[in-house]
């Protein structure tokens, strides 16, 4: 895999480990959903794109061997987060946070996906 | 206890869960069954019915946060039969599983969650259904 793909997949996978640790503290807390949590989530949708984006420049170094389902996970990882904060957008209660805890471990899932499929 | 919020509640995050694996298992299937079909038929089309199987128990779920909880109490029924047969099945017929499907091994591809969903479902419903005292 290019050289400079993994460290940014490891970025993203480490910071969506945080992001769902600290959704996952607001459900177990009870707490409303905070605006830095929204905010922490959208960062991690950053880190996404540019993983995505790196993903689609390294495929001038070669082609994966499973190229469909490669570019299946590159799109996937920039759709959920968005996905997942447009469905909650109504709704500040402490469940709102499970949703974003579930994104963020699938964003994460996913970018190792990407890895072991480049 | 009244029927669930819509809006607010656990199956906000079952409702993910549901929509994440309708994504992957159909996602799979769909490439799976497109460009390599020969190679494992049976595992292919039974992961594209447990795509299918997401989507109807993540509109069973919706349902029953609206008040409607009948269709998911067999959906949801469905489902865990489904990851036991096919999970039982892929440890005691392994030679009709040349590839893995989403339930294979009870799902322990996708950290069993598989396994998981439907029993969350089953006591969030559970936990969630009117009691017969109030209801009357």
């Amino acid at each position: 895999m290019s050289g400079a793909l993994t460290p940014i997949a490891w970025i993203v996978v480490g910071y969506a480990l945080l992001v769902t640790v600290a959704a996952g503290l607001g459900v177990a807390l009870k707490a409303p959903r905070p605006g830095w949590l929204d905010q922490l989530a959208w960062m991690l949708e950053v880190l996404a794109i540019v993983l995505a984006l790196g993903a689609l420049a390294a495929l001038d170094e070669g082609r994966p061997d499973e190229l469909t389902t490669h570019l299946g996970y590159v799109a996937a990882v920039v759709v959920m987060m968005p996905i997942a904060l447009l469905s909650i957008r109504e709704d500040r209660g402490s469940w709102s946070s499970g949703v974003v805890a579930v994104a963020a471990l699938a964003t994460g899932v996913v970018a190792v996906r990407i890895m072991m499929t480049r | 206890m009244t029927a669930p919020n819509p809006r607010q509640g656990p199956h906000l995050v079952l409702l993910a869960v549901y929509a994440l694996f309708v994504l992957a298992a159909g996602a799979r299937s769909i490439v799976q069954i497109a460009t390599q079909f020969d190679e494992a038929p049976f595992a292919y089309v039974l992961s594209f019915v447990a795509a299918l199987t997401y989507a109807a128990g993540w509109f069973a779920i919706r349902r029953a946060a609206h008040g409607r909880p009948a269709f998911a109490r067999v959906m949801l029924w469905v489902e865990l039969a489904g990851v036991v047969v096919v999970g039982t099945l892929s440890l005691v017929k392994g030679d009709w599983f040349p590839d893995a499907t989403v339930w294979s091994d009870y799902g322990r591809g996708y950290g069993w969650v598989p396994a998981i969903l439907p029993i969350a479902g089953l006591v969030w419903l559970h936990r969630s259904a009117p009691k017969e005292d109030e209801a009357a």
